[in-house]
């Protein structure tokens, strides 16, 4: 690998649809304010769940806006959000796909959990509840895993590799990486990526429920009196470019997405190891040029289960040795709540802000520090401080970890 | 009862494609209407689903191609056997 010349990578470009509003500001500014996205859930079934709350996209969000109505009947509820948090994210970079033929060099790689999980619902609900023979004929354009990616692609003549890329809860920092690395070896110059997940039907709640992970009130993430996992939904897209072709343009540049890392743990189904998750760490460093001591900020997967609190403080452990004490370490999900395949991206508009800011954004819920987690998870309330490089980790079912490592706007 | 079928079909057609029901013409083609391909598989399930009727599996039939005519053609023959089926079952 050392033996090409790598191309350095940077974010000019962001969008979201998230529990916390529309659009990546008003995403980052809840975050640092440390308001929450969690409430009562609001689903026609929900009188007869057992999950009382969830982190929803406000009912004010309006799929139709600035969206072709031909295309409108194509999207399943994963693709509206893409679509949207992709647009912010294009018109902030101001790149023009159209000149210099840049949408042939451009790649779009899209994470997502399950895909197009309203539409498996609706249909099944139609097939097996109301025993209709029919399917709606759009159906599989509007499930399929890739649906969000094409989409973009279609709407922006994006002609470079594009695909989606599907890990759990780890979906959107993947894809991220793949888009990152698809620009530092040269095959494209730019990349629309980012994740999006739409999950909060009956059945999938249903399946949750089973699970036994999800809290009844809130997301407490390292607090003693956790109660578990707080469902989301939303979006976030990032338009990517190499340093240079950011600075031949002369665009605002976010920040600088330095380097990443990938690890499986190849031992539970759903158990988290603090092996695996502190190798895909100490990777994301090395890769990125950085040292223990020149990270300030983590934004930690932080689901507030008990498996994931604990392991992932040791694991930050194995991966900083004792500069472990020194970062601020906060979980965002404690106010946009978990977005499964979006997760990453939504975590990853927290980390531009803490970069570009020089603010980092509170683990909400914190009452009572657990005595296992032992580390700074910033509490309740923003810091500022200055942050010169950050990592976000996003672990998933499956035992597959992925970080990002970011460094401010060169 | 013809003119019924034609009617209603017209109407589907007209809110798929957006159009005024008048400029529909029984020898206008879907294509001819700017009913594109994905469309056009829509429009035939909302017009299955307004009738109750199940069109068979396309032999060759081409529904962007073939005038509306054809096609209201088609919903009537489909009626027509569902009514026939229905006798028979009773």
């Amino acid at each position: 690998m050392p033996t090409v010349s790598l191309r350095r990578v940077v974010i000019t470009g962001m969008g979201a649809i998230s529990p916390l509003g529309i659009g990546a500001e008003a995403l980052w500014q809840g975050l640092r304010e440390g308001r929450s996205g969690i409430g009562p859930l609001r689903h026609p079934d929900a009188g007869r769940l057992r999950v009382k709350v969830a982190a929803q996209v406000p009912a004010s969000f309006d799929p139709a806006a600035n969206i072709d109505e031909r295309v409108l009947p194509m999207l399943d509820r994963t693709s509206e959000f893409a679509l949207h948090a992709a647009r912010e994210a294009i018109a902030q970079s101001g790149l023009d796909f159209r000149r210099n033929e840049l949408g042939m060099r451009t790649a779009v790689v899209v994470g997502t959990g399950v895909g197009g999980e309203t539409t498996q619902d609706e249909q099944s609900k139609r097939l097996y509840g109301e025993n209709s023979q029919r399917a709606h004929p759009l159906t599989i354009v509007r499930l399929m895993t890739n649906a969000s990616a094409s989409q973009i692609s279609i709407a922006y003549g994006l002609r470079g590799p594009t695909y989606a890329v599907a890990s759990a809860c780890a979906s959107a920092n993947h894809a991220i990486i793949q888009a990152a690395q698809t620009i530092r070896f040269g095959l494209a110059d730019a990349a629309v990526t980012g994740g999006t997940e739409a999950c909060l039907t009956y059945g999938a709640l249903r399946a949750w429920e089973a699970m036994r992970v999800l809290s009844d009130d809130t997301c407490r993430p390292f607090s003693v009196n956790r109660r578990g996992l707080v469902l989301g939904e939303g979006a976030a897209i990032f338009v990517l470019e190499s340093l240079e072709h950011a600075q031949a343009r002369g665009a605002t540049i976010l920040a600088e997405l330095a380097g990443s890392g990938m690890t499986a743990d190849a031992t539970d189904i759903v158990m988290p190891s603090a092996e695996g998750a502190a190798a895909a760490m100490k990777q994301a460093l090395g890769d990125a040029g950085l040292n223990v001591d020149d990270v300030d900020y983590i934004n930690a997967h932080g689901t507030g289960t008990l498996a994931n609190d604990v392991t992932e403080t040791k694991a930050i452990r194995l991966a900083f040795g004792t500069q472990a004490e020194r970062i601020a370490v906060s979980s965002t999900k404690s106010m946009h709540g978990h977005a499964l395949g979006a997760s990453g991206a939504l975590e990853l508009v927290a980390v531009v802000g803490a970069l570009r800011d020089g603010v980092v954004p509170p683990t909400a819920n914190l009452d009572r520090v657990d005595p296992a987690c032992d580390l700074d998870y910033v509490p309740n309330v923003a810091r500022e401080m200055p942050v010169r490089a950050a990592l976000t980790n996003s672990f998933a079912f499956g035992g597959l970890n992925a970080v990002l490592a970011l460094k401010r706007a060169p | 009862m013809n003119d019924t079928t034609q009617q209603q079909v017209f109407e589907i057609i007209a809110k798929q494609a957006k159009l005024d029901v008048a400029v529909i013409k029984p020898e206008s083609t879907l294509k001819d209407l700017g009913v594109a391909s994905l469309e056009a598989i829509e429009l035939i399930f909302d017009i299955e689903e307004h009738f109750n009727i199940n069109f068979p599996d396309q032999q060759g039939a081409n529904f962007d191609t073939d005038t509306v005519q054809s096609l209201v053609d088609a919903v009537q023959k489909a009626l027509d056997e569902k009514a026939v089926a229905g006798e028979g079952s009773e």
